[in-house]
């Protein structure tokens, strides 16, 4: 029943334990909806990955959350050290005091006077330097880390664990930018070698390594490794009800009716997982657009392709889904399935929260 | 981009012209510059229009530079070409401090754009980690092996230097542009500045070195330091060495006014050697020294009695000469960058390394743009020429 996530857990394993030996150094990421795995089974994981160091070559003494909320979900599953990913700030930090946790959270700082509020406060905490990327998003100038630089060596700080470096999605290669970044890394005088770096293929991996041996380059990833291995992982929806439906009859909370005859087929999953939320798509292709663009006109007609699928055929929803389950349509013709039968859904994992994680 | 500048800043630099007797005591005052930043170097290349400049600060001299004007075909509109220059204070934060007033001088003077060469080292990496670069099949090039040092000042100078809209030039192999970004050096002096020792030096040369050298003098080979007159006779063997080694070979002529111009400036700035065996010349070659830098610069050897290991002789002779007169590094000057045991450039850069020592990579060459339009255009032509 419900909306379950199904993980063939020997070869989700093999996965995590291949992806990790590849990536030598690995800063595994948990936030969000755990990759739809849940913070609390991925921070064990972390656990059960750090056990595995001499197999794997990479001692995974550290993991990394989103938010400092996310801190205490993972902190008594996993036992190294836990950085939070977004930036600190004086006033958002607080809400969800990370002290309890002490030295074991890596604060993420983006801003000169951050690290001074900062460390006024905890003169102790342990840090990384974000470095601003071409994304833009949170980091610092080559002249604010030289700022910072300063700061470290005038009030004698203690907590600087390495440079963060969030690189952006599509493009071709990251390495010129970061050997860009690198480079003023160097002329900043600060004094790590460190650097937290994310969405760095295998080979770009290896390439910088080779040439920036003298740093040490630890990976963040997140998708890669939880959801690497897709073939490892099914979500399933449960049929819970199956109606035969005539040609302009009225059905669903907007009694609403269609022009052909077939079956409604009630499943569980709705807006509460996450269903028909649709997130916005990183593909920004013309193709993809234009696919954008029939489904909204589907929608006008009142029907949209469903995430769900019968006999592998995606099946379109009869109405927009409802909060624990949607409805579907199925034309005279297609094969009806049965009440309490399996279909498979095709969600964003990271997107969608299920009612029960399976692990066999 | 702007940064702030603090408000105790100092008073902006200007630039003008100076005369080569303040280019040339500027120099004589510092420990060391490119030779091809000396004024004498104007001489050497008369072709170009040659300027020399100074940068003042509150009238103070502070630097100089050498500009070469190259002229652009067709039109009278000119590269400003500072070769290893110019000689500022790199270590600066406020490069654009240096280099503003540097562009709007020489666009005054009908520059389309400027190229400098900071003598700025970026990174360094020792003998071995250069052997085992070239021992190891995954290394193919210089820039794979982990340097055993980063300069802070190098890696600031390129960053300013991208900011300020500047644009690398290319090195790819290392020598087709202007002067060569990576150099193997010889470090003279230990860490604390102390001046190493003969024995010291002979220690950290591979035992292929160390057994030619004393190959060489127990064959009787005799290094001379030579004179003018023998300038003739090195011209000969580089010949020789141009057409076996298969490049073109410059006419004496060249050599002449290098001689001349550079012992002009100073006695002791250049310096011609001869390796002989018996009464055959066997290697010649010219060393160069601004202060405490010493560069080998050119070389020449026989084909025959390469067995009296003449070039290894006349090396250690070179490198004797430079401890002696106190320099603190010795510059066997370009190697690519390549580490690729199958290419013909490797047996160069194993020939340096086995004097022990390191290679440098410098920040290279770099251009700024002064008039788009007449930059791209020559940027096309230079393209079309290689």
């Amino acid at each position: 029943m419900g909306l379950e996530l199904t993980v063939d857990g020997e070869r989700w394993r093999r996965h995590l334990v291949e992806a990790t030996r590849a990536r030598p150094g690995i800063v595994p990421v948990a936030k969000g909806n755990g990759y739809g795995f849940g913070l609390g089974r991925l921070a064990r994981r972390c656990a059960w990955l750090a056990e595995r160091a001499a197999d794997t070559g990479s001692a995974l003494d550290l993991m990394a959350v989103g938010t400092y909320p996310e801190v205490s979900q993972v902190v008594d599953r996993f036992a190294g050290d836990v950085m939070v990913l977004t930036p600190w700030r004086p006033s958002g930090a607080t809400g969800a005091d990370p002290e309890p946790h002490g030295r074991r959270v890596i604060h993420t700082v983006s801003r000169p006077t951050d690290l001074e509020d900062l460390t006024t406060r905890e003169p102790g905490a342990r840090f990384v330097l974000e470095q601003l990327t071409s994304m833009r998003r949170h980091g610092m100038t080559r002249h604010e880390l030289i700022e910072v630089a300063r700061v470290i060596e005038d009030r004698k700080l203690p907590g600087l664990c390495g440079i963060a470096v969030h690189l952006p999605l599509n493009v071709s290669s990251h390495l010129a930018e970061v050997r860009r970044l690198l480079n003023d890394v160097v002329a900043t005088g600060l004094r790590t070698r460190t650097v937290f770096v994310s969405h760095l293929s295998p080979a770009e991996l290896t390439a910088l390594r080779s040439e920036f041996g003298d740093f040490t380059i630890r990976p963040r990833v997140g998708t890669d490794l939880w959801l690497g291995d897709r073939t490892a992982l099914k979500a399933t929806a449960t049929v819970l009800d199956v109606h035969p439906l005539e040609r302009g009859e009225t059905f669903g909370y907007r009694g609403r009716s269609l022009p052909r005859s077939g079956h409604l087929v009630i499943v569980s999953g709705g807006t509460a997982h996450g269903i028909g939320l649709e997130a916005p798509l990183g593909d920004q292709s013309l193709r993809n657009r234009a696919a954008t663009i029939a489904r909204s006109g589907l929608d006008a007609v009142g029907l949209v392709r469903s995430p769900f699928a019968i006999d592998g055929k995606q099946r379109l929803f009869a109405e927009p889904p409802h909060m624990q389950a949607s409805m579907l349509f199925v034309p005279s013709g297609g094969r009806v399935p049965d009440v309490g039968e399996d279909l498979e859904v095709r969600v964003r994992f990271t997107a969608t929260s299920f009612d029960r994680v399976v692990v066999v | 981009m702007t940064s702030p500048r603090p408000s105790d800043r100092p008073t902006p630099l200007t630039v003008r012209p100076i005369t080569s007797a303040e280019h040339r005591d500027f120099i004589a005052a510092r420990p060391s510059a490119s030779f091809l930043q000396t004024p004498a170097w104007a001489r050497v290349k008369p072709e170009w229009r040659a300027e020399s400049l100074g940068w003042l600060r509150d009238g103070e001299l502070v630097g100089v530079a050498l500009v070469l004007y190259r002229q652009l075909p067709k039109v009278k509109r000119f590269l400003a070409y500072l070769p290893e220059g110019p000689v500022i204070d790199w270590s600066d934060e406020d490069l654009a401090g240096w280099l503003e007033p540097l562009s709007r001088h020489v666009k005054q003077q009908g520059a389309f754009g400027i190229r400098i060469g900071p003598p700025v080292i970026t990174r360094r990496w020792t003998a071995a980690q250069v052997k085992e670069g070239i021992a190891d099949e995954g290394v193919r090039r210089l820039g794979d092996v982990a340097p055993s040092e980063r300069s802070r000042v190098g890696a600031s100078v390129v960053a300013q230097l991208e900011e300020l809209g500047w644009r690398p030039q290319s090195v790819e192999g290392g020598f087709a542009a202007g002067q060569p970004q990576f150099n193997f050096v010889i470090p003279l002096v230990t860490e604390d500045g102390a001046a190493r020792t003969e024995d010291d030096v002979l220690k950290g040369m591979n035992q292929q070195w160390r057994r030619n050298i004393k190959k060489a003098a127990k064959a009787g080979v005799v290094v001379e330091q030579g004179t003018r007159e023998d300038l003739k006779a090195f011209h000969d063997l580089y010949v020789h060495t141009a057409g076996r080694d298969g490049f073109t070979p410059r006419g004496i002529g060249y050599f002449e006014t290098m001689y001349d111009a550079l012992s002009a400036e100073a006695p002791e700035r250049i310096s011609l050697w001869l390796a002989r065996h018996e009464d055959d010349l066997v290697a010649s070659t010219i060393s160069i020294r601004v202060g405490t830098h010493a560069w080998y610069s050119y070389g020449a050897s026989s084909t025959e009695k390469r067995d009296v290991r003449g070039s290894n002789a006349v090396q250690w002779e070179m490198i004797r000469h430079a401890l002696a007169s106190g320099a603190s590094v010795y510059d066997l000057r370009g190697i690519t960058d390549t580490l690729d045991s199958d290419d013909s450039h490797v047996g160069l850069i194993q020939f340096k390394v086995g004097t022990g020592g390191e290679a440098v990579e410098h920040v290279g060459e770099w251009d700024l743009p002064l008039n788009k339009a007449l930059y791209a255009a020559f940027d096309l032509y230079m393209s079309r020429r290689k």
